[in-house]
């Protein structure tokens, strides 16, 4: 399920791409696979349908998706490839903003990565 | 100008209560542009005028670069309006109503109208005194959107009407958009559920549009300004476009428009002991600007 997130500092096109590649990248939309149309997913989020063309069109211009005149859009066979050199780049975002949030907190960079580390062998660990 | 619907200098008191002075707003064929306003501030009057309901005092509106003269009805076949309460004759039974609303629309669409009815569940043989709010509400949509308008005007619409039916109406909406790309303007006061749908937002206050900016930009360029410091900074912050500002003990919040990186530079020499930059909604954008 696409959500919009009104708050977020991302623009709304940005929100769908990134999930429709989250969708892409977890196997829930495969390659050959078709997205719902434009109208739909406009239709479903209440979003103008341009900021969903727009997305679509970034999509396919990053080679994820491609489109098939009068059949939609499809997922390509290149985006799970493409996909994964994405994932640094969407990892990267994600401790941006947490480094950001213990500078707020007066942490120094030894202790910030005191505590990633020890997350890290915790998150681990579970999985065993 | 190349906007569909351009409005120049328009003024227009009731009694000695100046409701617009010398408003001016270009909407662009094929957007969506929401009108947002408290209560009072001169939507509705705004509305009326270009609908010829009512004359203004002075000013002009051109519709598709004609001048609108007031009681010439020609370019009203091209609009099409759905208002919180539509009146329609109540005696009518909607199959008479739609056929009736087609004798004056060049472009009806029957089919169109006949589809909607399904979708809808409505009865053409009910009569329109018989229907619930959201049913009128639908059937407006049917008449208006039958009528295959080139410009669509939505004065509150979904007001007083549940979550549901305000949810449908909007679908329709959205999809009447994708398929023709007509031109919206959208006035309500359920602010968040334009938040998507809009290209540019306007906002009325003190008879004149206090904001008019394309709304993509608006939000990357609006900020929320969190600071927390030693010493009382407010009064310390020298930058344009201050929208509101509240202190509380050593913590200050500014929302700033439009928000720049010389700004934040001038924030910063301050040596506050914490700055956070947030985004806001469009509903947070609407009452920094209208209170």
């Amino acid at each position: 399920m696409i959500e919009i997130d009104t708050s977020s500092f991302i623009p709304f096109y940005e929100q769908i791409k990134l999930q429709i590649k989250t969708r892409i990248s977890l196997g829930i939309v495969k390659p050959g696979e078709s997205l719902p149309s434009i109208r739909e997913l406009a239709t479903l989020l209440i979003i103008n349908p341009n900021t969903v063309a727009r997305a679509y069109r970034e999509l396919e211009r990053e080679g994820f998706i491609y489109t098939r005149k009068g059949k939609g859009c499809f997922v390509t066979d290149d985006s799970t490839a493409l996909i994964k050199k994405e994932r640094t780049v969407i990892l990267n975002q994600v401790f941006d903003e947490a480094i950001e949030e213990a500078k707020k907190l007066n942490l120094s960079p030894s202790e910030i990565k005191k505590i990633f580390e020890r997350r890290l062998g915790l998150k681990t660990e579970d999985r065993k | 100008m190349n906007g569909i619907l351009t409005i120049k200098n328009l003024s227009k008191s009731f009694g000695k209560k100046k409701v617009l002075e010398n408003f001016n707003l270009n909407i662009e064929k094929g957007k969506v542009y929401g009108l947002l306003g408290i209560n009072g501030e001169g939507k509705t009057t705004l509305i009326r005028m270009i609908m010829g309901v009512i004359p203004p005092d002075n000013g002009e509106i051109f519709f598709k670069n004609k001048k609108i003269s007031f009681r010439d009805d020609t370019y009203k076949k091209e609009i099409g309006f759905i208002a919180e309460e539509s009146v329609f004759y109540s005696w009518m039974p909607i199959k008479e109503l739609l056929s009736f609303n087609a004798s004056f629309y060049p472009k009806w669409n029957t089919q169109k109208a006949n589809e909607y009815l399904e979708k809808f569940s409505l009865d053409p043989k009910t009569k329109i005194r018989h229907l619930s709010r959201g049913m009128k509400l639908k059937l407006g949509l049917i008449v208006t959107l039958a009528s295959e308008p080139e410009f669509l005007i939505l004065d509150d619409p979904t007001s007083g009407l549940d979550v549901p039916t305000r949810h449908d109406f909007l679908k329709e909406i959205i999809k009447e958009l994708s398929e023709t790309g007509t031109t919206i303007l959208f006035s309500t006061h359920i602010v968040h559920e334009i938040e998507g749908i809009i290209d540019n937002l306007g906002i009325l206050k003190f008879g004149n549009l206090i904001l008019d900016e394309d709304f993509h930009e608006l939000k990357n360029s609006c900020k929320r300004i969190l600071l927390t410091s030693e010493e009382f900074l407010e009064d310390k912050i020298k930058i344009d476009g201050i929208i509101t500002k509240k202190t509380n003990g050593n913590q200050s919040e500014l929302v700033v428009y439009p928000w720049t990186e010389e700004k934040k530079q001038v924030i910063e020499n301050l040596k506050p002991t914490s700055m956070e930059i947030k985004p806001l909604n469009l509903e947070e954008i609407f009452i920094s600007f209208a209170s």
